[in-house]
């Protein structure tokens, strides 16, 4: 699935701003961007996409940074479409080769290494950058 | 403290998971799920995963896992009731689940296992 949506003007309206830095804020962090979604209109298969990386940004926030971080979720209209916006930002230590992480089952904990290249697929974009200081990643789902 | 109910039909284990597990709370229900199995001598285990509407790749290494556990106990461990978005999901992800076999019912799974079963001699 690819979109140009981005290349379109959309507007963008900040939701919620959740802290993620211990396990049991993952739980609630899915319900409160699940009732967003529902409330919008996304469907089961988008809703279980968007829960799912949103899931995945969680555990490495939980699990690979220094003091946890936080996820922005913002709602986007572009025409008649609505998106949901994952904006995921932490202060480090960072990933030290973006490819390897975006690589299918590669890990530096033993998971089963899907996380962010199964976030990329799922979500419709996907954008990442990573220094020592810290690593940001924004992601769109679409529903359309 | 493992908040997940195992209970023994026949000589199967049946544990339906109905929340998003943390890490200690997967620990916890592995432990007793293996401890269960050996104590109980079953031959089949299934986990019901019906009610979760999301298994992201944290929860598909807790499934995996278990059911190399299982088998290395000599025991079966299959997955039920995996729901239509999660199923989608998995593979839009790419997640493997190879090593459990999955079955569309509770149903179905328990009926292939007492068929499976009746078939082996006891061990």
């Amino acid at each position: 699935m690819s979109f140009t949506l981005s290349q379109k003007e959309y507007s963008s309206n900040v939701k919620f701003l959740l802290k993620i830095n211990q396990e049991w804020h993952i739980a609630r962090a899915r319900y409160q961007v699940k009732d967003l979604a529902l409330k919008h209109g996304f469907g089961q298969i988008n809703l279980a996409h968007l829960i799912t990386s949103l899931s995945e940004l969680s555990y490495n926030l939980v699990f690979h940074t220094n003091n946890g971080g936080t996820i922005t979720v913002s709602l986007l209209f572009c025409q008649d479409a609505i998106g949901i916006q994952l904006l995921c930002i932490d202060d480090g230590p960072g990933i030290t080769s973006i490819k390897d992480a975006l690589t299918d089952g590669f890990s530096t904990n033993g998971g089963l290494g899907g996380g962010l290249p199964g976030t990329e697929r799922l979500m419709d974009e996907f954008n990442i950058e990573s220094s020592s200081k810290g690593t940001q990643i924004s992601c769109i789902k679409w529903n359309v | 403290m493992n908040i997940i109910p195992i209970l023994q039909l026949q000589s199967n284990l049946i544990a339906s998971i109905q929340t998003e597990l943390t890490d200690e709370q997967a620990l916890a229900f592995q432990s007793e799920l293996l401890e269960k199995n050996s104590a109980l001598n079953t031959k089949g285990i299934i986990i019901d995963v019906s009610m979760l509407d999301v298994i992201d790749s944290y929860m598909a290494k807790v499934l995996t896992d278990l059911a190399k556990m299982i088998k290395l106990q000599g025991s079966k461990a299959v997955l039920s009731g995996v729901q239509p978005a999660v199923a989608s999901t998995l593979v839009d992800m790419g997640m493997k689940l190879n090593s459990i076999e999955t079955f569309l019912s509770l149903d179905s799974a328990f009926l292939y296992l007492t068929k499976e079963q009746s078939g082996k001699t006891k061990k």
